[in-house]
């Protein structure tokens, strides 16, 4: 035997076809409201119509956009900071490198410049 | 023979977003089209529960971030990637709520219209009735809010607002009948 269904599952299909563009009466009466039902179904029609979607700001959706472009295109960068020890050992290692490179070049230019001075002497 | 089985969400109609989510999932990049799909919509619903445009700003960013985050982890399993990303929407207006220390907000009524109609006539009465009812709705209960901004400002049914509220849908029912009956008794006493 078919269960009946109770009113707020009779309001959820009347509420349906109030969002799908039906008035507030043609919406009760297919759900078989009495006059209490259509006052809900009028102010679920008055919800509807002062409830509008906000505007957004052009800024913001700019903003926002750009942000999540690129963090979509930041991969690399993303799976770096989920590993922060590889980005430490990347970070001395370079480091290290930049070091001798920098202490490298000093020791050159120091001999250069000194057998310059030698030459001219 | 077998048949290619579609995805399909709670309510049995295909999820109109799987496509795109499947791309966002494959690159990245498609995201943006899922971000501009539903920006207006999970911005009006922070904006409608927090009351304030920056918060609501804030929050909606988080929300895309998070949900960009954590797109390839989504799997399509009933409620469709519209309830997936209100949830995640919901849990970053519960967690702005929770930071500001205040579970009820009250300045609705008093922010600036979301549109302007051509009509200056009409525009004043509309404006006016938009202020009444976001007044009511300011004085809803919490639960019954969110009900009725995902109902009618985001359009949601209440098999998907049972999935990011995570109630049932008999429950998302029983609290739209009840927030619906709080609304045209709080009106009623304004008009």
């Amino acid at each position: 035997m078919p269960r009946t269904p109770t009113v707020p599952e009779r309001l959820d299909r009347a509420l349906e076809q109030l969002l799908a563009g039906l008035s507030p009466s043609a919406a009760a009466a297919t759900a078989g409201f009495d006059a209490p039902g259509r006052t809900l179904l009028e102010t679920a029609d008055r919800v509807r119509a002062g409830l509008l979607l906000p505007p957004v700001a052009p800024r913001f959706e700019a903003r926002l956009g750009a942000r999540l472009a690129a963090a979509a295109s930041g991969d690399s960068v993303a799976w770096v900071l989920r590993h922060p020890g590889r980005l430490i050992v990347t970070g001395a290692v370079g480091s290290a490198v930049g070091v001798g490179v920098t202490a490298y070049a000093v020791w050159r230019s120091t001999r250069r410049s000194s057998t310059v001075r030698f030459l001219h002497r | 023979m077998s048949a290619v089985s579609r995805p399909r969400r709670l309510d049995g109609v295909p999820d109109p977003d799987l496509v795109d989510v499947r791309a966002a999932q494959a690159d990245r990049a498609a995201f943006a089209v899922l971000y501009r799909r539903y920006l207006d919509r999970v911005y009006g619903y922070c904006f409608y529960l927090l009351g304030d445009h920056h918060d609501a700003e804030d929050t909606t960013e988080r929300t895309f971030l998070a949900a960009l985050d954590a797109i390839e982890r989504f799997r399509d399993q009933g409620a469709g990637f519209r309830s997936w990303l209100f949830r995640i929407a919901h849990n970053q207006v519960a967690n702005a709520l929770r930071s500001r220390g205040r579970r009820r907000t009250y300045p609705l009524e008093s922010v600036a219209e979301p549109m302007a109609p051509a009509d200056p006539a009409a525009e004043i009465g509309q404006a006016d009735e938009a202020r009444r009812v976001r007044r009511a709705l300011a004085m809803v209960a919490e639960d019954r809010r969110q009900v009725l901004v995902l109902r009618f400002v985001d359009g949601l049914s209440s098999r998907e607002i049972g999935a990011v509220l995570d109630r049932s849908p008999g429950a998302v029912r029983v609290l739209q009948h009840r927030a619906l009956r709080d609304m045209r008794e709080i009106l009623a006493a304004g008009d």
